[in-house]
């Protein structure tokens, strides 16, 4: 027994190491599994308020960029709507008016951190629950997609980027109707792959990727980005297309937050159904 | 000791403050080269710190790097796994009559060779660890290795670069 004890005291630094390594590999596995279960993102305080204050210092010097990309935005929206249809509507519209409900609502955010040159890319946004932010929302930019939101405290929210290997979303080539996932495998910020998209769905160089939706996280339609290439590997019953994402990653500055109000109306309705 | 303490503290601040703020942004080489700045305040701390706090110390701040990056679990690793290794390695790089009492491992005190082997190996096996952990998984393998490799150099130089920019002003502090 004497001996024993002997023996542990002599390799406990070795016992130390491998305690905490433990500890360590189990944040990690259950960081990646489950990311929702663990607090250790950037949407604690501490980070936020630290990424906050960079961005406040570091703002001003995109400015005019931002000014640019709002109004680009804008003239999309007029564009869609026509300048006079929104003034009728919003003064001619009845209250509680079914036909004009919305599914989706969406609250702006500022990006005050991210990443885009890592291989698990992640933002920080400067809204959290106060606003309304919970798990699992959506995240689009000016262009398309952005993440989806992963954490939030009080104020500040963590979103994975789509420029990260653990995010996959549902998505549909426009023109056909076929779907896929949106993986990010390329290791650059500019494009992304689609995979699941079976041989006889012809897709085309140029051809939009745009959400699928029905995930309760992204409205159907949104864009995602517009195919670069597509091969065929002969052997796989999927084609390999490489998208270029509408969203410039690198330069995103203000969000918007996707909430899908049907969603847990759906869900409770899903979980009824049997199982079998 | 109270000094040893203050320093240790300020550069851990310091440093985690860099890393979180400026380093982890920038894109050098296309997103070729992360340096991880940080880990020189482990290199930095004194010889006479028990094993076990340098373990504790390290665990530690990885966890608070995991915190920043929304990666629980990745830096914390890496940085056990590294000062594990600075216990084995500090015994073998060991002057022949032991570490003097007040001996620091930095480039004036320890010479540029002790220092850059040193710092060079640990900061290597930090970043493999850490940008094969990052990846989860084993394909991409050279890419990943020539990220890691080209990101410790990297870091290496930045650490190299810290201590001559601040050694001239410890100096004249010492005297």
């Amino acid at each position: 027994m004497r001996d024993l004890f002997r023996f542990l005291y002599r390799i406990r630094d070795t016992l130390l190491f491998l305690a905490l390594l433990l500890i360590a590999l189990v944040l990690l596995y259950n960081g990646n599994m489950h990311h929702r279960s663990i607090a250790i993102n950037s949407s604690n305080a501490v980070a936020g308020t630290l990424f906050t204050w960079r961005n406040q210092v570091t703002e001003y010097t995109n400015l005019r960029e931002v000014n640019a990309r709002l109004v680009e935005e804008n003239t999309a929206w007029r564009n869609r709507f026509g300048i006079g249809a929104d003034v009728m509507d919003s003064t001619l519209r009845p209250a509680g008016d079914s036909a004009i409900w919305q599914p989706f609502t969406f609250t702006a955010a500022k990006v005050v951190h991210a990443t885009y040159h890592k291989p698990l890319n992640y933002l920080t946004l400067d809204q959290g629950s106060v606003s309304h932010l919970h798990e699992d929302m959506g995240v689009v930019g000016p262009s398309g997609i952005v993440g989806v939101v992963r954490a939030v405290s009080p104020r500040f929210a963590s979103v994975i980027s789509v420029l990260n290997t653990d995010l996959r979303t549902s998505v549909k080539v426009k023109r056909t109707g076929h779907f896929g996932l949106l993986y990010w495998n390329t290791m650059d910020a500019a494009t992304a792959s689609v995979i699941d998209i079976p041989k006889h769905g012809r897709v085309r160089e140029q051809d939009t990727i745009v959400t699928m939706g029905g995930d309760g996280i992204f409205p159907p339609g949104v864009p995602v980005g517009e195919v670069l290439s597509v091969d065929n590997p002969p052997g796989r019953p999927d084609l390999n297309v490489r998208i270029r994402l509408f969203e410039d990653m690198a330069r995103v500055g203000y969000v918007y937050v996707v909430e899908d109000r049907l969603r847990s109306e759906r869900d409770s309705l899903e979980s009824l159904q049997p199982t079998r | 000791m109270i000094t040893t303490l203050a320093s240790n503290l300020g550069r851990f601040f310091l440093l985690v403050l860099l890393q979180v703020l400026i380093l982890e942004r920038l894109d050098v080489a296309n997103g070729w080269i992360v340096p991880y700045l940080y880990v020189l305040f482990l290199l930095m701390l004194p010889f006479e710190l028990p094993n076990w706090a340098g373990m504790l110390i390290g665990a530690v701040t990885g966890l608070v790097l995991d915190a920043f990056g929304s990666t629980p679990g990745m830096h914390m690793s890496a940085c056990t796994v590294m000062m594990f290794a600075r216990i084995h390695l500090l015994r073998l790089m060991a002057p022949r009559d032991g570490y003097e009492f007040g001996m620091r491992p930095t480039v004036p005190r320890m010479g540029l060779a002790w220092f850059a082997t040193n710092a060079g190996v640990l900061i290597l096996l930090h970043h493999l660890w850490l940008f094969f952990v990052e990846m989860h998984r084993f394909d991409a393998f050279f890419a990943t290795l020539l990220r890691a490799i080209l990101s410790a150099a990297f870091t290496l130089g930045l650490a190299l670069l810290t201590q001559f920019l601040t050694s001239r002003a410890s100096e004249r502090a010492r005297a």
